[in-house]
């Protein structure tokens, strides 16, 4: 902290302002020019997602998921551990946050005791947000090197103990209130009232299995899932094994629009969301490692992506699936890009209905979004979908030989 | 080429004297203008080249010069405190008056060409000031709400007058109307508006809005004005179509342009000086005989150019970012002086580099 208060302040904001007269370069031309104190991706990987409940991770601890991505992501990125300074976990559903057996699924995978480790939560989004975290904590040099990341079990710990009961002050606020409707029935009500029918979203929702599959099939996931030996309990026989998960399971073959129609509403008779057309429950881990454009090349590694700018907009809590409409034009406002100008989406699917309403209120090209499939597809371990979805949209934009790419998700309570 | 030094002091702007064609002021400041004091030199062109006659010193950093079109002793500086100064320099020392109302750094005055009895001062607080030497305190207030970097009496009215700011912005006030609501904005431009789709190209589309630093008149055509600014691109504007779009666009600065000065002898030349280190004299392409735009000019990557505009010629003898450049009114008729942060003034002829 400095006292800003004297002359000195006057001749920082001289001095910000001729700089910014040098960096105004703003749109997509500006974007993709590279300088050395930008902050890049130099490695960016998941482990599958498996099925909660009953997928290959049902029986393993989300940090043990948590130290798997970190020792893939060391041995992967061929980087010292010991040059990572901070690391930021995102998880929704760990009692504490997680703070505690992140910090040592860190110290388990190999990095030393001066790697210092948070979890953060902003629900649904805290992969993402770890990962912002961290490159802001770059960007303003209080780091030089970290690693943004995300673990969850859904199923160790997914259920009602998740949210503490509400006092009377908040119960007697009405829209402190409404951030105790369940999601999927405030979903519901969006999707009514913003006229979203259900034959759209079993359309939409099967077209994620469809492009996830042919992904799958293409071995397109290969390149950011780090494969992970687990123990799993056989629910048949009670017998305990080892095996090694290398695919999200979560991937249906031969799901169609017709197929999904068949499906019971589940959170109201007349409703059109089901369990088809929102997201998996999943157990996943990601992390990215991030640093300087200048730390990048003094240490060899290989730059995957340059992170330009986040933004962040509140919205009702009972509207809280139209948060990607909301900050995705904020973003792009901020960093003087047109919709246009972005070559992928990744918009998480919570919910095909407000995906596809965010999708349909930006008037975005479907083709650019989600060229792999989402969470409907493959799942939505919460806490862990920020990260992932920066590791799917960089591999994909390698892949394609593509540029821009923007990530947003919706968050729980708005 | 003349040079002189200003050492200790980086330079931000330039101006002939009105009267005399061997004088020229420049408005500078120690550190980078970031902090500490400013000084304005007056300096004459000799045969011996480039003498200090003068200078005075300022407390803070001076940001931009302007001669008195009324007499010929007189000028003004614009200061980082939020202070404009009137200096005579028949006298020393000292300012003969000084006005303290802006709240933040006064980037510009510019004295009425035509009304000479005022002047303007444009700053960093979101205003525009109208002054008269002999009074106190300020005429009027024109709010723009953003970072004004340059404004400019028209020369053709004495109660037009014109800002860019950092909205991406051009405003053109009219001080006839009445100080309604509007406080005499009679045109708001947006800068960064696309110009109209031509036959056999799309138009484009999104264009960002940047921080527009520089403007000017044109000295011949009444309604047309040239900006400049970060987004490194020269665009020319007739303000009896507000809404149509730039008329001409001219990339090509590597940089934020800072400074943009029409020709006062050729009604199509512009002046540019720019943080990319070089001086760029262009023509907008509306005279006659002016050959047609070369084929690598239409082959820029970004596809951005509009109209028949060119770069004729650059000076890349600065070697630090240029901030100011002026012609000179007088004589042939391509003498200008150039400065710049690289604590020099130069004094050159563009036709030498224009082809």
């Amino acid at each position: 902290m400095a006292n800003q208060t004297g002359r000195n302040s006057q001749a920082q904001e001289r001095l910000s302002q001729v700089t910014g007269h040098l960096s105004g370069k703003k749109g997509r031309q500006g974007l993709l020019e590279k300088h050395a104190d930008d902050v890049v991706v130099t490695c960016a990987l998941r482990t599958p997602f498996t099925k909660g409940g009953k997928g290959g991770f049902k029986d393993t601890a989300a940090a043990d998921l948590l130290h798997g991505a970190f020792k893939t992501l060391i041995e992967r990125s061929g980087i010292d551990p010991k040059l990572v300074e901070d690391i930021a976990v995102g998880a929704v559903l760990a009692p504490g946050g997680g703070a505690t057996e992140f910090r040592a699924a860190a110290l388990a995978a190999g990095f030393p005791v001066t790697t210092s480790c948070k979890s953060l939560n902003r629900q649904c989004s805290s992969g993402l947000q770890a990962c912002v975290d961290i490159a802001n904590a770059i960007k303003s040099g209080m780091i030089e090197i970290g690693i943004g990341a995300g673990a969850e079990s859904m199923s160790q710990q997914y259920g009602p103990q998740a949210v503490t009961e509400f006092s009377e002050l908040l119960e007697s606020h009405k829209e402190a209130a409404n951030c105790k409707v369940p999601m999927g029935v405030l979903s519901e009500k969006m999707a009514k009232s913003k006229g979203i029918a259900r034959a759209d979203q079993d359309k939409f929702a099967a077209e994620s299995f469809q492009k996830a599959i042919e992904a799958q099939k293409k071995g397109l996931f290969d390149e950011e899932i780090a494969p992970l030996k687990v123990k799993w309990t056989d629910p048949k026989t009670d017998e305990e094994k080892e095996i090694t998960v290398s695919k999200d399971d979560g991937v249906r073959e031969g799901i169609t629009a017709e197929s999904l129609a068949k499906i019971r509403p589940a959170f109201s008779k007349d409703g059109s969301i089901h369990a088809g057309n929102a997201s998996q429950i999943s157990d996943g881990a990601a992390a990215v490692l991030l640093m300087k454009r200048s730390t990048a090349e003094r240490l060899g590694q290989k730059i995957i992506g340059k992170f330009v700018q986040a933004s962040i907009v509140g919205v009702p809590p009972l509207l809280m699936g139209v948060g990607p409409a909301a900050a995705i034009p904020v973003v792009l406002g901020k960093t003087g890009l047109d919709k246009d100008d972005v070559d992928i989406y990744e918009i998480n699917e919570a919910f095909a209905s407000q995906c596809l309403y965010c999708i349909n209120e930006l008037g975005l090209d479907k083709a650019k979004i989600n060229p792999k499939g989402g969470a409907i597809a493959f799942g939505h371990p919460l806490g862990v979908t920020g990260a992932r979805q920066v590791s799917t949209l960089l591999t994909e934009l390698k892949r394609t030989g593509k540029s821009v790419g923007v990530t947003s998700m919706c968050i729980g309570t708005g | 080429m003349l040079e002189y030094r200003t050492q200790g002091y980086n330079g931000y702007s330039v101006k002939y004297s009105p009267f005399f064609d061997s004088r020229i002021a420049v408005a500078a400041s120690a550190n980078f203008g970031l902090v500490g004091n400013g000084r304005i030199y007056i300096l004459g062109l000799t045969p011996n080249g480039i003498v200090a006659e003068k200078w005075f010193d300022t407390q803070d950093s001076l940001f931009d010069t302007t001669w008195s079109e009324s007499h010929e002793n007189q000028l003004l500086t614009a200061g980082g405190d939020g202070s404009v100064k009137l200096f005579d320099i028949s006298l020393s020392d000292y300012p003969v008056q000084s006005w303290q109302e802006h709240a933040r750094e006064v980037f510009s005055v510019h004295w009425n060409l035509v009304g000479k009895d005022t002047f303007l001062s444009s700053s960093w607080d979101g205003t525009i000031k109208i002054w008269n030497p002999n009074a106190n305190a300020s005429l009027t207030t024109l709010p723009t709400h953003s970072c004004t970097y340059s404004a400019e009496f028209s020369p053709h009215s004495p109660s037009i007058l014109s800002s860019v700011s950092s909205d991406s912005h051009m405003r053109v006030f009219d001080l006839r109307t009445p100080a309604s609501a509007s406080n005499h904005l009679t045109m708001s431009i947006p800068i960064h508006t696309p110009p109209k789709a031509r036959m056999g190209a799309a138009a484009p589309v999104g264009i960002p809005p940047s921080e527009a630093l520089t403007h000017d008149w044109n000295k011949y055509r009444d309604t047309i004005l040239a900006t400049a600014g970060v987004d490194r691109m020269v665009r020319v504007w007739d303000i009896r179509n507000p809404s149509g779009g730039p008329i001409a666009v001219l990339p090509g600065h590597e940089y934020a342009i800072r400074r943009l000065t029409w020709s006062p002898h050729l009604s199509d030349t512009l002046l540019s000086a720019s943080y990319d280190m070089t001086c760029r004299v262009w023509t907008d392409g509306s005279a006659m005989g002016v050959p047609p735009a070369n084929p690598q000019n239409m082959m820029d990557a970004s596809n951005m150019s509009l109209g028949e505009g060119r770069e004729m010629g650059r000076m890349g003898r600065h070697t630090e970012f240029v901030t100011g450049v002026d012609w000179c009114l007088f004589g042939a008729e391509g003498w200008c002086a150039s400065t710049g942060w690289d604590e020099r003034v130069l004094v050159w002829d563009a036709r030498a580099i224009m082809q």
